[in-house]
């Protein structure tokens, strides 16, 4: 039926069985969006948050798709900027999941302010010593960079190419790409970084707060470069798991290998760096402040001295080790422990860069709070998920998302 | 009133609280919600979703029967001026809907501006910071009482206590009318210290030697505001917020629960 | 396609969006439904607030004809500027939806909320009918009156019509008042009111008096507290509980509750035996100090007192010596001006430390204060059938055989009524007054009430009586009226407010003082003849007389130079001295709560917060905001419990349990406190209302509902502390 719109020489699922689940994800997308016009008509209340629980569930889940992006802009930097020329052939996909997770963060910041009407203020009235401003600024160029990285894969689609003009954007717009990806890199470096900032300035936050360079906290560098080691882990998981659910070898193992190898690199020399933040921070900061290190760790039914082991060494140190050590990365077993390890470490990390902070009393008459989402919440943190899930369906059967898919799955004619 | 930079030195408007004289009444949130159109719902009794830009924390030493002893601690906003004005709510702000006043220390509120994002609670240590979390709804016939004063807040924006600042400007115009070139210290009070039965709070120029506040904690500005009397403590002095409210008591373990320390520290 | 993208284009970059955020903004900002409000002229009205018995002097903010603020009159001697947080709340009470906008005639069954407003013609000639039928069959003490008010001009027409109507029975709410009363009658020999110097003394030792909870005039003992403080004066705090009043004395000395007198006279005891006491007035202006001194020295050992009351010898010891050796040292007691004006013997105990020490009538002591003697009618002259009336003996037992020193005893009404066959009482008069509410066992009460066939309200507000009321006669609110306000309580200066109204009147209201005069006028004769007046305005203004400038004017008028009567002239008992009676102690010193503490193990006492209205009005929605999450969270109302208490019951903090009483049976939250005495638990009074809003109403338990009265036996009054009770799980 949607022959025509998929791309030569690759094999897709019949169109019923592709509506069928488009259906089924389509159901979930529902759910979620019926919560988020609630949020938006109704207001805030409709979540658990509250006054000590300013940011939440979708906070962290904003912060955690961004990290998880990451793997765009790192990619980007690699192939265009370092000329790991191999890596074009997975290049797409990052891009593409780079925008899904972009493109879902800002949904959810529009779906968190309390005046999503208003949001523009941050640009008109911004405040150059926010870490929000930044935020706001570079996140929005960075899609908008996103949106043109993604719009060549767009148009060559089999269709699409056949229109002269949109065969010849496209062509022009691949030969300015690594100009995009420079830019896309340095301001993800920017946003990457001031998204650690933002928890890192809050001096009134000790749980939170980081010593820095100049007006950059530490976080500023420590979320840049996690999601730089873990954002590519997360392109190959994804990949990963598009190859089980289609049954095809997408991209090759040296692809994989490279990228998990750079990887590994990344993550290890970041919890090199991490550990050496912490430890400052337990020492020196934190006592500073009137604190111990396990006063943020006690008193509370969630947060024991375990999210820090979870966080550092069996989601840090570990699949570092892993990545780094070719024998161990080539075991294809212990390559996914360590790329869904690295994945959920940098989630970890954010969740307590968001929640934690909040939970923690600084006053000391007061306590701990713990918070549980509401059912919208969860509905529209699910939402991205769902959307990102339609769009990779989309994306991969019509368009030439992988390079390397014809050579290593011939279709007899 | 445009008032003469030569002459007058910047304001530091700051409170006083004496804890030895609160009482815990209470009367001070109230008089903080009917002067600023602080708006009800039906069941309150959620303090985590309840509006009080003022509110009063009962604090015990934690000792056992009959040692027990309790202190009230009203917690205004601090109106923490940092370092060069940088609070902690301030800076983070991306839409500038919060701003420190460097002419009186005040840190305001732009409930219009605001777009809720909630960076700012986040950042404030004191939880003086409140969400609209709902429309507010007065029951037909009680929006009469509303004061023309100070505008009623829309759902999604955060609120917090201004130091009355309405009063500070209708000093100013009536001064202006009076053809008095500055205001005095009567000239300007806050609704919470007008209404408090017990007189436990003192308000005023902190920069102004003449101006009880300055008198009773002898602000140090070498070190930050920090006070000399040896009575007077700032809470979470130590996160260097630099509040502009003040606590005085003379219990050892009501100071120490001002603030977080160590073990070994005294 | 292109097309498309040209208009796409086209519209970004006109200025199209820029002006559709831009006005999404705005529109934001003016959402229809968020209120704006009007501005206007600025006006300010003194006034007095009655929303409590403390009398303060309010000045209100208009915009316009709207309040928008109550605060508290600068020039006030009684606050001084300060203010409540009830007082501060009283706009919400004004244009709150709890309001009765005009009169109404009951149309379903009692208390279903069905209701038909009539006009004040029919009311008025409703009533009357009622009133007419009963005189013409001879039963004009049929008729009973319940009033919140003691004195003042609406009390006093109040009385003046059940006299000349023919009834007995005007019974006002009992408060602490009437117990100062009777030992001011019983050891100075007069018939005055209590007056207490607070602002001069220097050491004050209080028998669970909540002077920082809300008792005598709340503001001015709150300004009385910190002044203590500045000149370094001393405060303890003899109470079962950390109170806010405890949590801010110097010491805080808990007691077993109920063994107050015990503890007065044991402190008596060392007075006495160390000779401590002060020489010149015992020895020159008291009478009976040397049985007074058998009899404590006697019975009252501070071993055998410790024993009884919990406190240790020692520190009876040194609390006497501190006490009497102190500069200016006042005695105080009573909680408040309650349902439980307490026991006789703590009064008269109490009483006798304050001689002791020689402050009767001193500075920063305890002064006998005339009674107000402004309201100065001609005598009513009720007719033959008002005569044989006013011949039947009170329905509440008061001024008669064991009680004929007490003028009013509510406490007893409920039980008089339910004792006997047939209706007693045929129509009830309830004026600022809410006994379904506040009169402890509300069962009793309601059992009461059903028996009387008409009962009328004149209450402002849909409180819990009105409710179940058949007439209602809504009187304005205090901010729409012009009411003489009496003296607020514990005050030692002969004070009398005015309260103005500050808005003309919402509703289609009367003042009750207007209702008294049309009923009276419209029974036609002597009763008639008795209310000369046009209007209660006019009352009020010939009634204050050459007072009125200045009250109009000021707000209040007060004797400044007031001094009490010299010891030579002040006491009026035969022996011309102060006398030391011992005749309350002639009964048991202690009155025991009702229930056997085998099967009741623990004792509740009802306490009371400043931050909760528990009486004369449902705490309006700003003061519920203020009550902490450890009083009342959701629906449940907290228990305080010691930890001690809770272990062995094995209860944990915000654990539901049932709290079982003899009178009653509630679920109630756990609240682990330390700062109460194992055995002992704790419910706050103000809260479980049924009438009101929604703010208020269903709003954890009312404490009535599980209390009950015990009498003293020589006042009548209702003098329980609390009662005995039973925790269990769930
Ligand atoms: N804001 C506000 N203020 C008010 C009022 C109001 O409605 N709102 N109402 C006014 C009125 S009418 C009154 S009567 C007063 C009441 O004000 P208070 O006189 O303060 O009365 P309570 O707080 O009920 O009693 C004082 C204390 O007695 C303790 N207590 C209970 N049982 C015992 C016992 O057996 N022994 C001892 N030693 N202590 C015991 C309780 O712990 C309580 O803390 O408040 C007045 N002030
Ligand atoms: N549950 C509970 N019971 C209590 C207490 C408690 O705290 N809680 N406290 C005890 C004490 S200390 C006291 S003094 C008594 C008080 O006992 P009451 O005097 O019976 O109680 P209030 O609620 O003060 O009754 C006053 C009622 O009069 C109405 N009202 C208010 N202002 C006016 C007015 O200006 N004119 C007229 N006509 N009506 C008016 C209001 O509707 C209010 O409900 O209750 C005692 N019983
Ligand atoms: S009004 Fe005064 S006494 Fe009452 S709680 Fe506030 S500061 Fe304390
Ligand atoms: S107390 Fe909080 S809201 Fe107030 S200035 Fe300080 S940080 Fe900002
Ligand atoms: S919630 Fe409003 S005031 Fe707070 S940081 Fe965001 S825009 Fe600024
Ligand atoms: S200073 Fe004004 S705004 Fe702040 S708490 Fe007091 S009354 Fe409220
Ligand atoms: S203390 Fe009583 S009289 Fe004074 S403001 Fe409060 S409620 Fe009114
Ligand atoms: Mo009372």
């Amino acid at each position: 039926m949607d022959s025509a719109l998929i791309p030569q020489g690759v094999k897709r699922c019949p169109t019923w069985q592709f509506l069928l689940w488009l259906g089924i994800v389509g159901v979930v997308l529902l759910w979620g969006v019926y919560a988020m016009v609630l949020c938006w008509i109704k207001g805030l209340n409709q979540t658990n948050m509250n006054d000590a629980y300013g940011f939440a569930l979708w906070i962290w889940a904003d912060l955690a798709v961004i990290a998880l992006g990451g793997g765009a802009f790192f990619t980007g930097f690699l192939r265009y900027l370092v000329g790991k020329d191999e890596l074009k052939n997975i290049i797409n996909y990052a891009v593409l999941i780079g925008f899904i997770c972009y493109s879902s963060a800002l949904l959810l910041l529009a779906i968190d302010v309390g005046q999503p009407l208003r949001s523009w203020h941050i640009f008109w009235h911004a405040n150059i010593h926010s870490m929000l401003t930044e935020v706001a600024f570079c996140l929005s160029c960075y899609f908008m960079v996103l949106t043109i990285e993604y719009v060549p894969l767009i148009l060559e689609n089999r269709q699409l190419d056949k229109i002269p003009f949109f065969h010849h954007l496209g062509h022009n717009m691949h030969e300015i790409m690594a100009i995009f990806a420079a830019t896309g890199a340095f301001l993800s470096f920017f946003h990457q970084g001031s998204l650690g900032g933002v928890a890192g300035v809050l001096f009134g936050r000790p749980f939170a707060y980081r010593e820095g360079f100049l007006v950059w906290p530490w976080t500023f560098f420590l979320f840049t470069w996690s999601a730089a080691a873990c954002g590519p882990c997360f392109t190959l998981l994804v990949t990963k798991i598009t190859e089980t659910i289609t049954k095809k070898k997408l991209v090759k193992p040296n692809v994989v290998d490279l990228l998990g190898k750079i990887s590994g690199w990344m993550l290890g020399t970041y919890i090199v760096a991490k550990i050496i933040d912490t430890w400052y921070w337990a020492l020196v900061t934190v006592p500073s402040k009137g604190f111990t290190l396990t006063d943020f760790y006690s008193n509370n039914a969630l947060y024991g001295i375990w999210i820090l082991v979870m966080e550092i060494l069996i989601c840090g140190v570990a699949p570092a080790i892993i990545l780094i050590i070719g024998p161990l990365r080539r075991n294809s077993a212990l390559f996914m422990t360590a790329i869904i390890l690295a994945v959920i470490g940098v989630c970890i990390n954010r969740w307590v860069m968001v929640l934690q902070v909040m939970a923690m009393p600084v006053l000391t008459f007061e306590n701990w709070v713990l918070y549980y989402p509401s059912w919208q919440e969860v509905a529209t943190t699910v939402l991205p998920v769902v959307y990102g899930i339609i769009l990779i369906m989309i994306s991969y059967r019509y368009l030439p998302v992988f390079p390397q898919e014809q050579e290593l799955n011939p279709v007899e004619k | 009133m445009k008032e003469d930079p030569n002459h007058i030195k910047a304001r530091k408007f700051g409170m006083i609280i004496d804890l030895d004289k609160c009482t815990g009444c209470g009367a001070c949130m109230v008089a903080c919600m009917s002067e600023n159109n602080v708006p009800f719902k039906e069941d309150e009794s959620n303090k985590l979703d309840s509006i009080t830009w003022m509110r009063v924390y009962k604090v015990t030493n934690g000792k056992p029967y009959p040692d027990m002893e309790i202190c009230y601690i009203p917690r205004p906003c601090m109106h923490c001026e940092g370092s060069h004005g940088h609070s902690p709510c301030v800076s983070v702000c991306p839409a500038t809907a919060t701003d420190y006043d460097q002419a009186t220390g005040i840190v305001s509120q732009i409930y219009t501006r605001c777009f809720g994002c909630r960076y700012c609670m986040a950042a404030c240590p004191y939880h003086a910071r409140y969400f609209n979390w709902w429309d507010p709804v007065w029951p037909t016939g009680m929006e009469q009482y509303l004061s023309p004063n100070v505008s009623p807040r829309m759902r999604g924006v955060v609120e917090k206590c201004t130091f009355c600042f309405h009063r500070y400007q209708l000093a100013k115009d009536r001064a202006f009318y009076e053809g008095r070139k500055t205001i005095e210290e009567g000239d300007y009070q806050t609704a919470c210290t007008q209404a408090c039965p017990a007189g436990a709070i003192t308000f005023g120029d902190l920069n102004n030697p003449h101006h009880k506040v300055n008198q009773l904690v002898e602000p140090d500005p070498k070190h930050n505001g920090r006070p000399k009397n040896p009575n007077a403590f700032r809470l979470l002095e130590r996160l260097g917020t630099n509040p502009k409210v003040y606590y005085l008591t003379s219990r050892e373990w009501v100071k120490r629960a001002g603030d977080n320390y160590l073990k070994n520290e005294d | 396609m292109s097309l498309g993208i040209g208009v796409a284009a086209g519209t970004t970059l006109s200025p199209l969006p820029w002006k559709v955020t831009d006005d999404l903004s705005i529109w934001t900002q003016r959402w229809p439904w968020t209120p704006v409000p009007e501005d206007g002229e600025t006006s300010h009205v003194n006034s007095v607030c009655t929303l409590c018995p403390g009398g303060c002097g309010i000045s209100v903010r208009k915009i316009n004809d709207r309040a928008v603020k109550i605060e508290g009159m600068t020039d006030s001697q009684i606050n001084d500027g300060g203010i409540c947080i009830l007082g501060l709340s009283g706009l919400q009470l004004l244009y709150g939806p709890t309001r009765i906008r005009s009169p109404l005639k009951r149309m379903g069954k009692r208390g279903s909320g069905k209701w038909e407003p009539i006009s004040w013609e029919q009311a008025i000639s409703t009533v009357v009918q009622k009133l007419d039928e009963l005189r013409s069959q001879e039963r004009p003490h049929a008729v009973a009156c319940i009033s919140g008010q003691k004195n003042g001009t609406v009390a006093e027409l109040l009385k003046r019509f059940l006299t000349t109507y023919g009834s007995p029975n005007f019974m006002h709410v009992p408060s602490i008042q009437d117990s100062y009363e009777l030992t001011l009658s019983m050891m100075n020999g007069v018939q005055a009111m209590a007056g207490i110097d607070v602002e001069n003394a220097g050491y004050v030792l209080s028998f669970s008096s909540g002077t920082l909870e809300g008792w005598g005039s709340p503001v001015r003992m709150f300004k009385a507290n910190s002044k203590l403080r500045d000149n370094k004066g001393k405060m303890v705090q003899i109470e079962s509980r950390l109170s806010n009043t405890a949590a801010k004395a110097d010491k805080w000395i808990p007691i077993n509750p109920g063994t107050e007198a015990d503890l007065a006279l044991g402190l008596a005891y060392v007075i006495v035996q160390e000779a401590l006491y002060s020489r010149k007035f015992v020895e020159n202006y008291s009478a009976g100090f040397n049985q007074f001194k058998a009899f404590v020295i006697n019975g009252y050992s501070p071993n055998k007192v410790a024993n009884n009351t919990g406190v240790d010898s020692s520190i009876i010891i040194a609390l006497a010596r501190d006490f009497a050796k102190a500069a200016n040292p006042l005695a105080i007691c009573g909680r408040g001006q309650g349902d439980t004006p307490g026991p006789l013997a703590e009064f008269v105990a109490v009483h006798a430390l304050n001689a002791l020490v020689g402050n009767i009538n001193q500075k920063g002591g305890i002064w006998s204060l005339p009674e107000p003697n402004y309201i100065r009618w001609p005598a009513a002259e009720p007719d033959e059938t008002a005569k044989q009336g006013l011949r039947e003996k009170r329905i509440d037992g008061a001024g008669n055989g064991a009680y004929s020193h007490t003028r009013s005893l509510l406490n007893r009404f409920p039980e008089a009524l339910n004792s006997q066959k047939g209706d007693a009482i045929k129509v009830l008069l309830v004026s600022a007054a809410n006994p379904l509410y506040t009169l402890p066992d509300t069962k009793s009460i309601k059992k009461a009430i059903d028996k009387i066939p008409f009962v009328i309200s004149f209450s402002s507000y849909m409180d819990e009586t009105a409710r179940y009321s058949d007439l209602l006669l809504p009187n304005h609110t205090y901010l729409e009226r012009f009411e003489d306000v009496v003296q607020p309580a514990g005050f030692h200066q002969p004070y009398i407010g005015l309260s103005k109204p500050v808005v003309k009147p919402l509703y289609l209201t009367r003042h009750t003082g207007d209702v008294v005069i049309a009923m009276a006028r419209a029974l036609k004769g002597n009763i008639s003849r008795a209310f000369p007046w046009k209007s209660y305005d006019e009352c009020l203004k010939q009634t204050l007389g050459a007072k009125l400038n200045s009250l109009m004017a000021k707000g209040y008028w007060i004797d400044e130079k007031y001094t009490p009567p010299t010891w030579a002239k002040a006491f009026k008992k035969t022996s011309k001295k102060f006398e030391f009676t011992l005749t309350p102690f002639k009964q048991p010193t202690r009155v025991l709560p009702k229930g056997d503490a085998s099967t009741f193990p623990l004792l509740l006492i009802p306490y009371d917060s400043v931050r909760l209205a528990n009486d004369r009005i449902g705490d309006p929605p700003f003061m519920i905001k203020t009550v902490e999450d450890t009083v009342l969270k959701g629906k449940d109302v907290f228990v305080e419990v010691n930890p001690k208490t809770a272990e062995e019951l094995k209860l944990a903090e915000g654990k539901t349990a049932v709290l079982t009483t003899p009178t009653g049976k509630a679920n109630v939250k756990i609240h682990l406190f330390d700062g109460i005495r194992p055995g002992i638990i704790a419910m706050p009074k103000g809260l479980g209302h049924n009438a009101y809003d929604k703010f208020l109403a269903e709003k954890g338990i009312n404490v009535n509902d599980l209390i009950s009265p015990v009498e003293d036996a020589t006042s009548g009054l209702d003098a329980a502390w609390g009662i005995r009770a039973m925790l269990s799980k769930l």
